[in-house]
C-alpha cells in the first residue's frame, strides 16, 4: 500500500464528525491520488433504519443486529448509506480521484479493527482508519490494511 | 451495449478496467455476459444458487435494482449499470 498523506483540516474534520455523533458511530469515506488524500466524504450511517444491513451483517456472520434497538444497532455497527457512497464515487470519477480511505469511529472502543470490521472490509486496496473516542478528551486514529482477514497497521503522515 | 463500472475490489477480474461493456435484456443476462468476458465475477455477485449477494449493491442509472425488479431488471442499449458493494463494520 502506498505511503498514506491525510491534510491536518480532514483529520480534524473526521474527529468532529466522530464527536458530532457520539455515541453512535460516524462513517466517511477519503480519495486522493497515490495516497495523498484531498478529499473528504460524510456518508450517512443508515445501520438502524435500512433492512439490507441486518442482512449483509447477517449474512456475513459477523454481528446479530436483529435484536438491537435502532440506537443500539448505530452504537455497535455502521452501514454507509448506498446512495451517498453512489454519489461519492461518482465525484471520484469526475475529479479523477481513488478511493483511498474507508473510515468509522469507535464510540466505547479502541481504534483496532473489530471481527465484524474484518469480516465485512471488502475492499482491500482501501485504508480502513478508525477513530476511537474511547477517551473522549484524545482520540485516537489508526489506520489499517484488511486484505483477506490479515491486519496490518499502515502509518499515516498529517499535511 | 451496456456501460457497467466495476469497483475497485473486482477490478483484478476485469484486468484494472473501472469500466466494462456488456450485453443483456436484464440484470441476470449481464452477470452472464460479464461471466463469459470476465471469469469469477458472476461468484463475486450471486451465491451459488445464483441470487445477488445482499452486500452488493447494483444500480441501473442510479436507481437501486432492489427497488426495481432485482436481477429481472430490464436492461436497454445505453444504460449505465454501477455495481457497488457496501461498506459496514461495528465496534
Ligand atoms: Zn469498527
Amino acid at each position: 500500500m502506498l505511503p498514506l498523506k491525510i491534510p491536518r483540516q480532514i483529520l480534524d474534520e473526521m474527529v468532529a464528525h466522530a464527536r458530532a455523533l457520539d455515541p453512535y458511530e460516524c462513517c466517511g469515506l477519503l480519495a486522493g491520488k497515490e495516497g495523498a488524500v484531498s478529499r473528504h466524504y460524510r456518508i450517512t450511517n443508515t445501520v438502524a433504519k435500512d433492512a439490507q444491513a441486518v442482512e449483509v451483517f447477517d449474512a456475513a456472520n459477523v454481528k446479530q443486529l436483529a435484536d438491537l434497538s435502532e440506537a443500539q444497532k448505530a452504537e455497535v455497527a455502521y452501514f454507509m448509506d448506498p446512495k451517498e457512497m453512489l454519489a461519492a464515487f461518482k465525484d471520484m470519477r469526475e475529479r479523477e480521484l481513488d478511493l483511498t480511505v474507508i473510515y468509522h469511529s469507535h464510540t466505547h472502543s479502541p481504534a483496532y479493527p473489530s471481527m465484524t470490521d474484518i469480516g465485512l472490509a471488502l475492499y482491500p486496496d482501501a485504508a480502513y482508519l478508525i477513530i476511537s473516542l474511547e477517551h473522549k478528551a484524545a482520540p485516537d486514529l489508526r489506520a489499517y490494511s484488511i486484505q483477506g482477514h490479515q491486519v496490518t497497521r499502515i502509518e499515516f503522515q498529517a499535511i | 451495449m451496456i456501460k457497467v463500472r466495476i469497483p475497485t475490489p473486482l477490478r483484478p477480474l476485469t484486468k484494472g478496467q473501472g469500466e466494462v461493456e456488456a450485453k443483456g435484456a436484464n440484470i441476470e443476462e449481464m452477470v452472464d455476459h460479464l461471466e463469459g468476458a470476465h471469469p469469477g465475477i458472476k461468484g463475486r455477485l450471486c451465491d451459488e444458487k445464483g441470487e445477488l449477494r445482499r452486500f452488493v449493491n447494483i444500480y441501473v442509472n442510479e436507481e437501486d435494482i432492489r427497488f426495481l425488479k432485482g436481477k429481472d431488471t430490464t436492461l436497454k442499449d445505453g444504460d449505465e449499470v454501477s455495481i457497488v458493494p457496501a461498506i459496514a463494520g461495528g465496534n
